[in-house]
């Protein structure tokens, strides 16, 4: 009688596992691409909630007289760090707007398979960097 | 109103909201895109427009309640001291309550 092999033909790559994931691990941890825009979403919509109080302040100073709109061009959109901010949060609302999109795509269950979600996680990324670059230079 | 049902409205609105803003958003951009960076005359001129103010109006009621929905779903996740917890959603609150009321007087209040 012949003996049945017992061990797999095909050796199964070794993964890492993870479980109670601890400090020390997190350098080795990469988050798939889906699981980066997930996050990104919410970092992104917790700072345009925390910034808008501040987005409505400068609104208002904008529309209040002409000298206010003058404020705001000369002293906050000309100062460097100020507008690294801004065009952060700009690039906040058109990431967070259009992962959004992906998710009510997702919502109907499309795009769900690892292989789409894994693309449009990525698309959502490149298209917001090309629209937060495109606004950015327009208004620059 | 039973507790799934009060999220079921929740997960809508949170999505006719979004709509709302990604509509307002689109146009906004798409004029900034159009017209290039404008000076303060016409800044101050398009949000004269009163259908513009109720636009505008109109997506920043949605965004803070879509906001006020979206950090009460999120706070929990991270922060597990309930002290921590109750002052996150306070401060939602009340941010919120402030974003809406602040963005009448803005657009409809005297100057």
């Amino acid at each position: 009688m012949t003996e049945v092999p017992t061990a797999p033909l095909v050796k199964k790559r070794e993964r890492p596992v993870y479980r109670n994931i601890g400090f020390a691990q997190l350098a080795n941890y990469r988050l798939p691409i889906p699981g980066i825009a997930s996050i990104v979403h919410r970092i992104t919509g917790i700072a345009l909630f925390v910034c808008l109080l501040f987005l409505l302040a400068m609104l208002q100073m904008s529309l209040k007289s002409e000298a206010g709109f003058e404020v705001f061009r000369s002293i906050i959109w000309a100062n460097p760090i100020a507008k690294v901010v801004l065009l952060g949060l700009l690039f906040a609302i058109v990431f967070h707007m259009i992962a959004g999109l992906r998710h009510m795509v997702q919502d109907s269950t499309a795009w769900m398979d690892l292989s789409a979600a894994r693309t449009s996680a990525f698309g959502v990324f490149a298209l917001s960097a090309v629209v937060t670059a495109l606004v950015a230079w327009r208004l620059w | 109103m039973a507790a799934s049902s009060k999220v079921i409205t929740e997960w809508w609105l949170q999505r006719v909201t979004a709509v709302v803003i990604t509509a307002y958003v689109f146009l906004v951009l798409g004029l900034l895109m159009v017209k290039g960076t404008p000076n303060a005359m016409q800044w101050q001129s398009l949000f004269a427009n009163t259908g513009f103010k109720l636009a505008t109006l109109l997506a920043i009621l949605a965004t803070a309640y879509h906001g006020l929905v979206g950090a009460m779903h999120v706070w929990p996740d991270y922060v597990k001291n309930r002290a921590v917890l109750a002052v996150l959603n306070a401060y939602t609150w009340l941010a919120a309550a402030a974003v809406a009321l602040w963005s009448v007087y803005i657009l409809f209040g005297t100057k």
